[in-house]
Parts: structure tokens; sequence; C-alpha cells
């Protein structure tokens, strides 16, 4: 399991990403940067890299995180175990992420509370139409509202 | 605090109604017209051992009612006219980009968790983000890779880098197009904002194996050649600027 045609994001998605677009002509964010991380094959690596991920964040000093993932299944292992460890650091963190009916997550924590949803099909599933189930405008606008909100409210209780 | 600025970014984009083959490639920028070298495919994989044929084909606006192997990617085309990737100035074309697909000879598709043959103007969602618009004219690169090669790590990697050959090919003409005819002019700054809340966009990237990797910072925008790949570096977080990535910082492997 890992990324179907309908979530893949391809290159030209990267080339003109919602998400980057939506974030980055706010103007009450200072967006630092774009952070890359990988979904190694095992588990022990899944933990390893995103750990360091969420060190980044730290070190970072960041007051939010938004994090995407392209694919599901096997890859909400890796999804959920990075979002864990940005929220043990007490950084408000929202995700977002295809679910639907065929996607929910293996693997939950308390700081999965904000998914953004975006799959786009009736059935709620990977329909094998590239570009269906992708981040829209409308999705990078709604992750953006609930980081907002969280960071309001504060990372650390 | 004012805003720091740190850096510029300029996308030009030149618009294009039609394509078509021809014994050079070269951009009729005044008929808005770009011409494809009409063999350059067969140049391109002559070095290539895994694959067993490739075909270079246009795809008109409302040609999209025809069979395509599994999509494998769609790609931008944007080249670098001054300076690296996240500055300085690009070159992109509007209303046309380019489409991989691949099988292999005994006719397994070229996918891993699903995969998208069948008719075109069924198969993609088009309008959106990584997809082509309804008048887009699509530059079509299939490739038939040789028996068991779409499942190894290096199949999908050798069509990407023909695919990627195809796309250099326009993007050197680009390159010397008169940026003063340009369509469309943007701006783009990478800057400090001081006193607003911080925020980083962290994406998720496959990097399992065959079908799943990613290429960061190649040479050109969304290119291939100069990539590294996100598996080679044992997927740690590696973190690009914000005009790196809007210039074309990743290519999905998939």
């Amino acid at each position: 399991m890992g990324v179907g045609p309908s979530t893949k994001e391809t290159t030209l998605h990267h080339f003109r990403d919602p998400l980057l677009d939506v974030v980055s002509k706010d103007e009450d964010i200072d967006l630092v940067g774009v952070m890359i991380v990988g979904t190694p094959q095992e588990n022990e690596d899944k933990y390893f890299v995103g750990k360091l991920a969420a060190q980044w964040c730290e070190a970072m000093r960041v007051d939010g995180v938004l994090i995407s993932v392209d694919g599901w299944g096997n890859s909400h292992v890796d999804f959920a175990n990075t979002i864990e460890e940005i929220g043990k650091r007490g950084i408000p963190v929202v995700g977002l992420s295809f679910v639907g009916t065929q996607a929910q997550f293996v693997v939950k924590n308390q700081y999965m509370d904000t998914i953004v949803d975006f799959n786009k099909s009736k059935e709620g599933i990977e329909t094998e139409v590239v570009g269906e189930n992708n981040v829209t405008e409308i999705d990078a606008k709604k992750a953006l509202a609930f980081l907002k909100l969280k960071m309001k409210r504060g990372g650390l209780k | 605090m004012e805003e720091r600025v740190l850096r510029r970014l300029v996308i030009k984009s030149f618009h294009i109604n039609d394509v078509k083959f021809s014994e050079k490639t070269f951009i009729d920028i005044q008929n808005r017209t770009l011409y494809l070298r009409k063999n350059c495919i067969e140049e391109f994989i002559s070095n290539e051992e895994d694959i067993k044929q490739a075909k270079l084909s246009i795809i008109p606006k409302d040609g999209r009612d025809i069979f395509v192997n599994s999509i494998l990617d769609f790609s931008p085309i944007a080249t670098k006219v001054l300076g690296r990737l996240g500055e300085g100035i690009t070159h992109v074309l509007t209303g046309v980009c380019g489409m991989l697909t691949a099988v292999d000879e005994e006719g397994v598709q070229v996918a891993e968790f699903g995969s998208s043959e069948g008719i075109l103007s069924q198969q993609v969602y088009f309008n959106r983000a990584g997809t082509p618009k309804d008048d887009d004219i699509i530059i079509h690169v299939d490739i038939t890779l040789k028996k068991g090669m779409g499942t190894v790590r290096k199949g999908p990697t050798a069509c990407h880098r023909v695919f990627d050959k195809v796309i250099q090919e326009i993007r050197n003409v680009l390159k010397k197009v008169n940026g003063r005819l340009c369509d469309e002019r943007h701006e783009f700054i990478d800057s400090i904002k001081p006193l607003k809340k911080k925020v980083v966009i962290i994406k998720q990237v496959a990097g399992q194996g065959a079908m799943y990797d990613t290429l960061f910072l190649p040479n050109e925008p969304g290119g291939f050649e100069g990539g590294r790949s996100i598996i080679d570096v044992g997927n740690v977080p590696i973190i690009l600027s914000p005009n790196e990535f809007r210039d074309g910082a990743l290519r999905a492997m998939h």
C-alpha cells in the first residue's frame, strides 16, 4: 500500500502546489520553508525519520506545522507517527490526507484531531482517476484556518 | 519590524496554442506554436537497455478519447534562464504539458498501488493543480519497458530519464525566447516576516523503492537530471525554501 493514481501528486502538482500557494500568500504567516520527508519501507526507519522531522520543527521554533501526505495505508503509519512526534513537542499541527471510506487511519493518536480529508470521490475510494483525490485550494484554506485556530489556543497545555 | 527580503524569483509564462512535429525543435512565439523534432525519442532511448521502445505523440485538446497506458506523471515545461532553482528567472510554457505513460512488453502496466490505464478522458480529473487543463495540448511519451522492468527501481527511473530528455529538448529553446514577449510575469519573494506566526509545511513523499521515489533539486524546474533521490539520502527530512519548491524542486517518481 502506498500512493495510488487518484491521490498521487504529480510533478506538475508540486510545481503549482495549492498548499504552498495559499500559505505563502497569507499576510499573517511567516512561511519558514517546505520540509520534504520520505516514507521508508521499514517501520524502524519510519519512526527514525518522523522523529527527525519533529526535531527540525522544534529547532526552527515554529508556531505551527501543516503536514500533507499523498499516500495512505502503510504511509499513514509514517504520517501518524510524525504528527505524534510534533504534537508531543507542544507544536500545533494540522494534517492533510486522503481518508474517505477506504483509507481510514490504521493508527491514530491524540494529536490527529484536525485532519483535512481531501477525498473528492463520491464513494470515498481510490478511483484510479489521476488527480481526483488531490489537495485543492479549498483544502489548503481549510487546513490553514484550522492551524490558525490551534495556534491561537497555543501548543503546550 | 519590517519584512526582510531574502530572494526573488520571477516566472514568465508564454502561451502556446499549437504543437507540431518538425525537422527541428523551435518556438514560433508570434504564432504561439511549438515545433518538436519528430524523431528525437529514438535518439534518447538508444542507450537505454531496459527500454524496448518509446513513442512520442501530440494529443490535441479534443483528442483525449484514446487509450493510454498507466500514467506515471504530468510535467510542466519550464526552464531556468537566470540563476539556480528558487531564484532568478524561469520561463514556462502554458497551454501545453508533458505526460508520461508506461507498460512492459508483456502488457504489465508500470504501476504499483492501482494503475490508471484506460481512456485518457476518463482516467484523468482535468483542471487540477497536477493535471492538464481542458484546453491544454499534451506532449505524450509512452514507453514500453522490457519484460519485468516495471517492478524494479531502474525501470521507472529510465522512463523518467527519457521523458525528461524530451522536455529538455523544449527547455533548450524556451531558454532563448525573449523574456519581454511573455504573456504573464509573476514575482515571488522569499522573505522573513517578523512577529508573524512561523509555519513550516511538511510534505511526506514516496521513498519506499520502485515506483515510490521522489527527486529533489534537479537542474531544471520539475526535471530529472541533477535531482537527488529521497531514497538515496535515507528519507531524512530536507528543507527547501518556498521559492525552491515553487520553482519545481520536486519530481514525483511514481
